[in-house]
């Protein structure tokens, strides 16, 4: 009889331990999830002011400034990755990486020749506004 | 506030016939049978029921008139519709087997067609 109770009462325990596991990772998730949000507010922030100050037409490009940028964005991005603790928002966040790599590439090619519109520059923060919406389940 | 849906209708109704009335100057017979082909596919697409579906098509039918008008250039309008697509590929991705051939028919199909199709005929005639 006895080693019947001390396995059970071993079963039960590990229940217990996987039913606590499981709230507190729901409850991490859930308390994580608005500082998450935060975040990608603040990349969205960042990747339109981007845009306000780089796709302007007739502005004479500065390389080194654009660069500038484009590195601290970079590194917002890197850091915004290895601090998400969502794990469910990681592949967003690289999806988001993408668009902010896609649009500093296009912006570099057409402010570098002087062939920035203002269509250009509102088309591109109405893309950047929809997928960051997307990425926030909007 | 009736006035003013007439006002977003009117709108609405001018910019595609903006560009309905471009694509409808084609003279040759293959190429207007194509324009024809993406001008129902476009308006099967704006009456949709899934919102993403309707805007992908409006977008789409406000950049070609941007493009239209000269206001962006093929460069910016490749790189919108690649925008489009990585976007859409998730909506596509998210949606049940039966329904993915459909929403692809209506948002990577449209966007592809405008590109490789539409965009020849538009710069043609600037």
């Amino acid at each position: 009889m006895k080693p019947h109770i001390s396995k059970n009462f071993i079963i039960r325990n590990l229940f217990l331990c996987a039913a606590a596991i499981a709230i507190t990772s729901c409850g991490t998730a859930t308390i994580n999830k608005p500082g998450s949000d935060a975040q990608i507010e603040s990349l969205r922030t960042f990747e339109l002011a981007f845009i306000d100050e780089f796709a302007v037409p007739h502005k004479r490009f500065n390389a080194a400034a654009f660069d500038a940028k484009v590195n601290q964005g970079n590194a917002m991005f890197q850091q915004a990755i290895a601090n998400e603790k969502f794990t469910a928002r990681r592949p967003v966040l690289n999806d988001l990486k993408a668009q902010f790599d896609a649009d500093a590439a296009h912006l570099r090619s057409k402010a570098s020749r002087g062939k920035v519109t203002p269509a250009l520059a509102s088309e591109m923060k109405k893309d950047v506004n929809k997928i960051y919406d997307h990425a926030l389940g909007r | 506030m009736p006035s003013a849906g007439k006002t977003k209708r009117k709108k609405s109704t001018r910019k595609k016939s903006e560009l309905g009335s471009a694509l409808d100057q084609v003279g040759d017979e293959s190429t207007a049978a194509a324009m024809k082909e993406f001008q129902d596919l476009l308006a099967q697409a704006k009456s949709d029921t899934t919102e993403l579906v309707r805007q992908n098509a409006k977008e789409l039918e406000e950049r070609l008139i941007l493009l239209k008008k000269r206001k962006i250039d093929k460069e910016d309008f490749d790189f919108f519709i690649e925008n489009q697509k990585r976007d859409l590929r998730v909506f596509i991705d998210s949606q049940p087997a039966q329904a993915q051939e459909r929403a692809e028919r209506l948002t990577l199909h449209i966007l592809e067609t405008a590109a490789t199709k539409v965009v020849p005929v538009l710069l043609a005639m600037i």
